[in-house]
This record gives C-alpha cells, structure tokens and sequence, in this order.
C-alpha cells in the first residue's frame, strides 16, 4: 500500500486511521486479537507508521502541523487499545476462575463432630458459678466406708434416714464397712479432716441407691454438694449463697425458697425450692402446678459434725447443701425420660453439639 | 400420714380448706404429697329400705329386691342376698355415681329383669374394702337421706410426708398441734375419759417384763364383756380413708386410737393367754410365730415378745400372731399400750422385713408418757362401739424415761440463724409447740416433751424458733469468702480431656458403674469388686472397664440405624485391691470406642472406621494433653484384635491400649468387623499432662528437605525405623513426616517402601547441601545396618 505522500494525505491518513484503529481495537475479541490490531494500526508497516516516516521529509509548517496531529491521534490509539486491553484481561481472568466454579451447595468438608453430655453440660455450669464465688472444686472416691457415708454424718447405725437412703454394699471379704456413697456428703467429712476452717468447698460426683430403673429413677445419679465451715456463718448465708447461685444458673428472676426438712447432718434442714424456670412460677406440669420446683436439700452443719472431725463447734459454724443435677438437666433440655441420658443414643448426644 | 380433714378438725378447728392449708403445713415442714377426696365420685345414693327379697326368675344366684327410698319404690338385681325386708341399705338409683365405678347408673337388663340401679357394697361406696355383700346399715338414717351428708364424707385427705426423726407427726394429734402452733388456734385433745367397772384389771390378769431395757413401760388395761361386731360406718370411713382396713370394733378402736394418738395398740383376748398372764421377754433361740399375715417367722435372741405363760403371742412392737387375736367369739380383752427401746424395733423389723404402722411408730421412737392416755381412749371406744367394760384402772409396769431438760442462749440461736432472736421470741416460739420455757442466767431452758424424742441438743431448740417463726424471717447474705475459687488438679484434667476428646470428634456417653459377669468375660478380668445387693441382678459386679459398656452403645446405636458412631466416657472403675493395700482400687479411666463409615459425603475417601482413627483418638487425646513421651508397645490381650492393637505405653509405663475389637468379640455383639477403641488410666497420664516446657526458640535458617524412601521387610514396624531414621540423623534432623506405606509390585513379595519427608536444619546457620547429604548417608548406612533397609531415593 502507497503511504502519503504530503502533509494533506498524512492528515487524511491519520484520521482515518484513528477510525479504523478504534474499530478494530473495539473489535478485538480477545488479547490475541487485539495484539493483532496493535501491529495492524501502530505497526511498523502501518499506515500510521509511514505518516511518522514522511513528517522528517515534510516542510517546517506543514511538519508542525501535520506532527501535532500525528501525536494526538498516537495517543488516542494507544488510549484506546489500553482500555480495550483492560477490559480483554477482565474477560479473560473471569474466564479463568469460571472454570474453577463449584456447586456452592455441596457439603463442606467437615470434621467428625463431638459433643460433651447434657450432664456435663449442667455440672460444669453449677461448679463454675461457685468457682466464681469463692469456692474450691473437690471430689471423693464413689466407694466409701460407712463411718465416711453415714456415721460421722450423724447417722447412727439404727438411724431411720439409714435404712431409707437404699444402699449398695459392696461384697468384698472382710470389709463389710464398704458401701457405694449414697451422696456427695462423705467428702464434707473428708475435707474437714484434711484441713482446718475456713473451709469453702463444692463436690461434684457420681452417688448410688438401690433403685429399680424407671422413667424418673436411675440406681446412679449425680449431685453437687458445698460446704462452708468459718467463723459466723449463718442461716441467712445458706440462703443468700443459693440465691445467688440459682440466679447466675437459672435467671436472676428466680426466687429461692426453704422449707423446713431433716437430714441427720444439718440443723436447721431445709429443703430448698426454686420458682419454676419453665413457668415462671404461674404453675406448670414440671412444676407439679406449685410454681416451685425442688432443687437441694440444706442446712446449717450439724455440731455433732463438726465435732467428729474435731472442730470447736462454738467457735465454728457451717452450711451444707447437696443438690442433684439430673433432674435440672432434665428440665433445662426438656428431657422427658431420665434413661435418655444414660442410652448414649447418637441422635441424642448429637443434639448437645456446641454446648458446653 | 394420711389426714382426714374433718377428723384434723374435730382436734383444732380450724375453717381452712385442704387446699389452704398446704402451703401452710409446707412452711412448717410437713409437706403436702397430695390431697383427695375418697368420696369424690358419690352422688345422689340415698338410704333406702327393703320391702321385699325374691328369687331372680331367670337366675339362681341372683336375687330381686324391692325397695322405699323416701317416696319412691324401686326394684333392683343383687347378686348376693345377705339384706332381708326390713334392713336399711345404700340405693344407687339411675343417674347416682359411686366412687367405685366410672359412669353413673343406669337402669339396665340384667337377665331379663330390669335393675333400676344397685344396691350397694361397702367397697363400691369406698367403706372398706369388703366387698362381700350388699352393706346393711344401723337402724338410725331416715329413709331417703343423702348418704353422702348422712355419714360425713364430704370430706378431703392430705397426703403428709413426714420426716423420720418426727414420729410424733404420725398422728393426728401431732399434726394438729402443728396447725394450732401455725395458725393460733387452740389444739384440743380427744376425750380419753373412762367409766370404769369396780372390778380391777390387775385381778384379772397380770403383766411381767422381764427385759425392761427393751421395754421400759409396759401398760395393759382389761375390757370386759364386748360384743366383737362392726364398728360405726364413719369410723370405718375415716379408718380406710386413712390406709387402714377397717377390722372390728375392737381392733379398729386400737387402730382409730392409734391414729389419733400416735400410740400402737395392741388388743388381745385375754382368754386365750395362757394364765391370763402378759410375759414381755427375749425371744428364745429356735423359736417360731405366725404373725397375723400369715408367715411363719424365725425369731431370734436379739427380739422382744410378748409372750403369755407357754408362748409367744406376738412380736412386741411389729405384729401380732393369730394365737392371742381377737375373734368374733372374744368376749375379754386385754389392751396392750406399751414403750419399746426403738432401736431394738428398729433392727427386728428389718430383719424380719417387716414394716407396719406399729414399727414404724416404734422404732421412730415412741411416747412413753402417751401409754395412759392411750389406753383410755382406745378402751372408752371399745366401751362405746363394743359396749365392753372397762376394769378399773391399768396394770402399769416400769416407768417412762425422764424428761430431757434443754436450754438456748438468745446469742447463741442469732447467731446461727442470722438474724436478732430474743429470749422473748423464743420462749413464744417453744411455748406454741407446748414447751414451757423458763428464764435463767440470760438462757431459756425448756422440758422436752415425751412426744419430742428428736429434740436433743441445743441446736434442735434453735431449729424450733424458726421453724414457728418461719424460714421466711431468715435474710439473704453471702460469706466474705478471702479466697479465689478454684478445681482440684483431677476435675481440671477431666474437664480437658472431655474437651479435647470433644474437639477429635467423639461424642460423651455415659453408663451405669455396674458389670455382668460376661462383661468381665469380655475383658478378662477376674479382679472384679462384687456386690452384696447389685441393684439389678444381672450386672452384680462393679465395672473393670468403661469399654464393654461403649461397645454395647455403639451396638445400640447400629441396630437404631445410626450411621456410624464415635463415643467416649470419662469415669471411675473398680478393681479388688491387692492384699496389702487398699481393698478396692477405684481408678478414673477414659475410653473411646468407635465403628461405621469414616464418612460417607462426597470429598469423602469412603472407607470404615479402624485401628488408626481409635490410633488418631489416643494422638490428639495426648497432643492435647500435652504428653509427647508416649509410645505403642505389645498387642494388647482380649477383647482386642491380636493383629491390630497395641499397649499404649506412657514415659515407658503401661497406660492402656488401643485397637480394633477382636472380629469373634465384635460380631457377638452384633457390631460390624471394624470397632476401634481404647482404654487408658487417666491416673498414669495425669503427671505428664499439661506440664510447662521451656520456651523454644523459633528457627530462623530455611531447612534443607530431602525425600528418602527405603525398602524393608514388610514385618518391620514403621515407627522403629523412623525412630532409628531421627536417631541416625542427630540434631539436624528437624521434620520426619511418613508420608507413604506401599507393597506390592514392583516390590517382591514381602517387602514394603516406607517414604519419608525429612527437614534437615541447624539452628545457627543455613545448612549446606554437604551437610544434609552426610547426614543422608548416615541415616542410609544406619537404616541398612539395622533392617538390611535398601534406600530407593534421595
């Protein structure tokens, strides 16, 4: 193809040039292409090309001239293929990446999922609350000797209280003091004799009686037990401390009630009830329609207690508490059959995930 | 303690409903188990009288009667004819409710003759339990009365569940006198007067105690000339509403006594005590007695009888026999009102496992003062239902014990209770539950009342005040406790192994802490603690191991059609002793166990669970823990696969094994081939878990890493030749990571490639190349040495 061969053919090149660049660059489909086009219009066979060749020929006004032009219409193919460019490596990256594409909807690849028991769940909740108050987390060993289980606890040999708790004795020869502890209460006497007042401690643990299986009977169960011996403790103490406890497990809208009952091993006993944290305390099948729901049993150590390990009995006072968990699992889960917690059925366990 | 409301207040009368009263007696400790009504169910039956009995047409046992019920006449099928012209008797008519059956009456067939209605039995009018015919009642009801207004059973009972150390409670004396402490009311006693015939009873028997420890006081007093017949229909009501049947009039005086009074009774016929004598003594060694239920029971030497001058006629303070029991023919009687040592009850009654209201009132500790009046009201009731004759005043021998005297320091009770209590408030308090209190020396001391054996110590007083006061008076304050709470170091262990066994995937079960014999078969122990009375028969014996118990969960799990499952317990298990130590040796185990597909969603290698996820489980429990120094040993022994499984050893020590179950164990559980499990003392792992280490420094020269890859004979363990590979490679050795296990061909027959990726590094410069590859050469020789290793790649 002839080049231009004055300043008024270099003119009519470059702008139809220009055009042409701008189409073809516009036309490109991909960077190939458009490297294609690049030679194509700024090449060095170009038409573009020639018109830079004949400027140096050209006389000084027409080279002026015809050079300004031949700049601007430079820059504005070079414009023009650079956001063209830009727009063929969006194409083309996004290109790349849909052929990474995935089912977003699959499954994740995902780790076997464990899950603690709804029984651990709740012990440690009450164990924290009194870790937080002040208190020691101790535990005993589930076979205990009878004085630990019932006579330093005050309950004589021919004690009623004895023949009701429903005990296991162990067979083993020549130790018929063996039996599996009845409740966490053992451990106050252990703990006392371990050390001397103040003592703040709570028992997690594992306690047995002789009971047939059945909906809301289990032969084992589990119970938190505290006890705090000091100088000045009182009644009121037993009372504020399950307050505060109830209210950081249950709801600070609880109310804590007790009423008078007997354990050999505290005086004053009291058996202690908590609002119903499914009604409210309005009254509900749960709560058997009283509003309250019986939760510990409590009182003040008895003197005798504190005089089996040793301890001044004047100068020292205490409170004790034991309280089951199961049944407070129970109700929290909405677990309606307590031989649910000890099937270790899968789609049981599994629904605890994440708690804990 | 069953409490009929009317009878609660015929002794304090007070207008509260049943339903008022609960959350009084609750506050006081008498707490309320339920309320009913016995005669709920009965509506519209009236008093009707019979006109006519005769033969049902149709029916040889069935009988036609005709009967008045004020007005109208109606007739009526009966099945039992025991009513005759003339007797008053309960009419249902159509439309009436009894409480024995659930819809009301109607006129119906029977046979071919309509019936309108039915005459009624005691037991369908909920009477007593007698069911044998129609009840025929005492000729002073007018005809047409409401029965139900007519004899009182508009009428509620409570349910009281009353602690053991208040046997006093176990009457309804004692609960009212709760009630009059509780509301102000005035408590007012039954009438225990008697009209006494001039003849005296200690001529007409007489009474030897000859074990007055056992029987402090024993108090008889003789009724003469009774006619053993019913006893009014209200008391039989009140008897059956209260759990009692009702007997006779005579027994039932003593039981209606008893049940006011707290006081057991026992009625005997004084002609059938050989010598008209009451001997109170031990049982002698051999000797037998029917009781009244009917069994033969063997007596020992350590239980008190009553006995008459040739046997025994009853167990003192547990049941009678049927040698000195009132009969209908009895025309005397001697009525037994006596104070047994409880205790002595106590132990009688268990061993002969032998619970009834006398030895329950007995062996709570009865009332050694009661005995009198007791007696007196009982024998005024026999008096009046039997119309017997009291003998002028009681063969009374011992004495009740002394009265315990008892005082409380005001200081003392404020301190305790934690709130200001004062002389005043607690001479109030005591003096509302009877006790007179006096003022001394800034105490006020108190009698204990013989009904009070629970009262013992001062403390006892102090729970008194505020019980009266009411546990409500007591505030709320918390202990300033000069510590930070914390966990004994075994909960905090526990608490970490859960987590961490949560984290690797497994879920926590727990199971009971019982074995069967075939569990301690499964693992072959023999050591086994077992148990003198196992809750369930089956599972006598203390659990050795947590495994057989996850096995049989995840068998449980499989049949349910769950797929897969991955299960671990945290819990104690219990061995015999060793003869010099302790006899039990109680130890916290963890175990896991686990079975099924490893994962069965896409991205997922579809393969089962096995050795090496149960392998997986021990590593990241003891990663997790902290402890590096564990390692594999011996192949564990039963239940586990011999082939795949090994001890898992711990700073060298035993701490428990790992494995695949046995293929024969696992399909006689009905498990799939593969279950992997372990087991491990969380005892031996608690002294090297969480331990602190030293800080180290993080490297700061690029390692050099070099695949080698070695041929071995295929019974070489992996991990001796990685550990002699690290061995042999001394400090520079950084990294070693297996990274692939491979036989067949090429390989001949009975070898295997072991490929491991190893980081060389030193800690103070970047290595060179001639350094890692001596390094190589050492590792090559070494391996070559030790296992005739031929290395493949470098």
């Amino acid at each position: 193809m002839a080049g231009p061969k004055d300043a008024d053919e270099a003119l009519t090149t470059l702008e139809r040039e220009l055009e042409r660049g701008r189409s073809l660059f516009a036309a490109a489909s991909d960077l190939d292409a458009l490297e294609v086009a690049e030679t194509a219009v700024l090449g060095r066979k170009s038409p573009f090309s020639a018109v830079q060749r004949l400027l140096g020929t050209l006389p000084e006004d027409d080279r002026k001239r015809v050079g300004r032009r031949t700049n601007e219409v430079r820059e504005a193919l070079r414009g023009a293929m650079a956001a063209r460019r830009a727009e063929l490596e969006v194409d083309r990256d996004r290109t790349i990446l849909e052929s990474d594409r995935v089912d977003v909807t699959l499954p994740g690849r995902r780790l076997r999922q464990g899950s603690l028991h709804p029984l651990t769940i709740v012990q440690d909740e009450v164990v924290d609350i009194f870790t937080r108050m002040g208190y020691q987390v101790v535990e005993g060993p589930e076979v205990e000797t009878e004085w630990y289980n019932f006579d330093a606890l005050n309950i004589a040999p021919d004690h009623p209280a004895r023949t009701m708790m429903d005990t296991t004795f162990l067979g083993v020869p020549g130790h018929p003091e063996l039996v599996l502890r009845t409740h966490t209460s053992p451990m106050q006497i252990r703990t006392m004799e371990a050390g001397q007042p103040p003592v703040y401690v709570v028992v997690p643990g594992r306690v047995f009686r002789n009971e047939e299986i059945t909906a809301k009977n289990m032969p084992v169960f589990h119970q938190v037990e505290g006890l705090a011996v000091d100088e000045g403790i009182t009644f009121a103490d037993l009372k504020g401390t399950l307050e505060t406890f109830y209210r950081a497990l249950l709801g600070p809208e609880r109310e804590v009630r007790l009423t008078p009952s007997f354990f050999p091993f505290v005086e004053p006993g009291a058996q202690v009830e908590v609002s119903c944290f499914v009604c409210g305390g309005e009254g509900c099948r749960t709560c058997g329609h009283t509003g309250w729901i019986e939760s510990a049993g409590a009182g003040m150590v008895h003197p005798v207690v504190l005089e089996n390990v040793g301890y001044d009995s004047e100068r020292y006072t205490g409170f004790a508490f034991g309280m089951g968990h199961d049944r407070l699992a129970m109700i929290r889960f909405g677990i309606p059959d307590i031989r649910l917690l000890w099937e270790s059925d899968v789609r049981f366990l599994e629904q605890f995930a994440g708690q804990g | 303690m069953r409490v009929v409301l009317s009878w609660l207040r015929e002794l304090c009368p007070i207008e509260l409903s049943a339903e008022e009263l609960v959350p009084i007696l609750d506050m006081k400790g008498l707490h309320v188990e339920s309320i009913v009504r016995p005669w709920e169910g009965m509506a519209g039956v009236v008093v009707a009288r019979v006109l006519e009995v005769r033969n049902h047409p149709n029916s040889d046992k069935l009988c036609l009667a005709r009967v008045d019920a004020g007005g109208t006449q109606r007739e009526l099928v009966v099945g039992v004819r025991n009513m005759k012209a003339g007797d008053l008797v309960p009419l249902a008519g159509p439309g009436a409710r009894v409480p024995g059956l659930p819809e009301p009456l109607s006129a119906r067939m029977i046979r071919g003759v309509e019936s309108e209605g039915m005459l009624c039995s005691p037991r369908e009018l909920g009477i007593s339990p007698d069911h044998s015919g129609i009840l025929v009642l005492a000729d002073d009801v007018p005809v047409g009365s409401d029965f139900k207004a007519a004899f009182g059973l508009d009428d509620a009972v409570l349910d009281l569940e009353i602690e053991a150390n208040r046997p006093d409670l176990l009457s309804m004396v004692g609960v009212a006198r709760e009630v009059s402490a509780a509301t102000g009311i005035p408590l007012g006693l039954p009438d225990t007067s008697v009209t006494e015939a001039s003849d005296h009873a200690w001529d007409a028997a007489t009474v030897e105690v000859l074990d007055p420890d056992k029987c402090p006081r024993y108090l008889a007093r003789v009724i003469r000339g009774v006619a053993v017949g019913a006893s009014p229909l209200r008391v039989q009501a009140r008897l059956t509403a209260s759990g009692m049947r009702p007997v006779s009039n005579i027994v039932d005086a003593t039981n209606y006594a008893m049940l006011e009074m707290g006081q057991p009774m026992h009625p005997f016929d004084l002609e059938l005590l050989d010598g008209r004598a009451i001997v109170v003594r031990r049982a002698r060694p051999g000797e037998r007695l029917v009781t009244l239920d009917d069994v033969e029971r063997d007596l020992s030497e350590d239980d008190l009888v009553i006995a008459d001058r040739s046997r025994a006629v009853g167990i003192a303070g547990v049941m009678g026999s049927a040698d000195g029991e009132v009969s209908p023919s009895t025309r005397d009687v001697l009525l037994e009102s006596a104070y047994f040592e409880p205790k002595g009850i106590m132990r009688t009654s268990r061993r002969l496992g032998l619970l009834t209201e006398a030895s329950t009132r007995f062996s709570r500790g009865g009332d050694p003062e009661i005995l009198e009046p007791a007696a007196n009201r009982a024998a005024r009731l026999m008096a009046e239902w039997g119309s017997g004759t009291v003998l002028a005043g009681a063969i009374d021998v011992g004495t009740a014990p002394e009265r315990r005297r008892l005082s409380v320091r005001p200081a003392r009770a404020s301190l305790v209770l934690g709130y200001e209590v004062s002389a005043a408030d607690i001479a109030d308090a005591l003096g509302r539950l009877g006790m007179q209190a006096e003022k001394a020396d800034g105490e006020i001391r108190v009698e204990v009342p013989s009904f009070r054996p629970d009262l013992e110590r001062e403390i006892d007083l102090i729970e008194e005040v505020v019980r009266v006061q009411g546990y409500d008076a007591v505030g709320s304050t918390v202990p300033g406790i000069m510590e930070a709470g914390g966990f004994a170091p075994g909960y905090l262990l526990r608490r970490r192994i859960r987590q961490v066994m949560v984290r690797a995937g497994f879920r926590e079960a727990l199971s009971l802490s019982f074995a069967s014999a075939s569990d301690l078969d499964l693992m072959g122990h023999e050591e086994a603690v077992r148990l003198a009375n196992p809750p369930s028969a089956d599972e006598p014996y203390l659990r050795t191991s947590l495994i057989p118990n996850l096995l049989r969960a995840l068998a449980r799990n499989a049949y349910r059609g769950v797929r897969g499952a991955a299960l671990f317990e945290v819990g104690r298990v219990f061995r015999s002793g060793p003869p010099e130590g302790a006899p039990v040796d109680e130890r916290e185990f963890v175990a896991a166990a686990l079975t099924g597909p490893a994962g069965e969603e896409v991205h997922w290698e579809r393969r089962e669970l096995d050795f090496f996820d149960a392998k997986g489980g021990v590593g990241a429990l003891m990663a997790g823990l902290g402890i590096t120094e564990w390692a594999v040993g011996e192949p564990a022994q039963r239940p586990f696969h011999p082939a795949r499984s090994a001890m898992v050893l711990v700073a060298g020590l035993p701490a428990g094994v790992v494995g695949e179950i046995h293929p024969g164990v696992a399909s006689g559980l009905d498990l799939p081939r593969r279950v992997g499990a372990f087991e491990l003392d969380v005892g031996i792992l608690a002294p090297y878990a969480g331990r602190a280490r030293p800080l180290r420094d993080i490297p700061r020269f690029p390692p050099v890493r070099r695949d080698l890859a070695f041929v071995v004979d295929e019974e070489v363990p992996a991990g001796a030749v990685a550990d002699a590979l690290r061995e042999a490679g001394g400090d520079l050795v950084d990294a070693v990571v297996l990274f692939d296990v491979f036989t067949g061909s090429p390989l001949p027959a009975g070898k295997k490639n072991l490929a491991f990726s190893v980081d060389f590094r030193a800690p103070d410069r970047t290595l060179t190349d001639e350094e890692a590859e001596q390094a190589v050469a050492a590792i090559v020789a070494r391996l070559r040495r030790d296992f005739g290793a031929e290395f493949r790649s470098g």
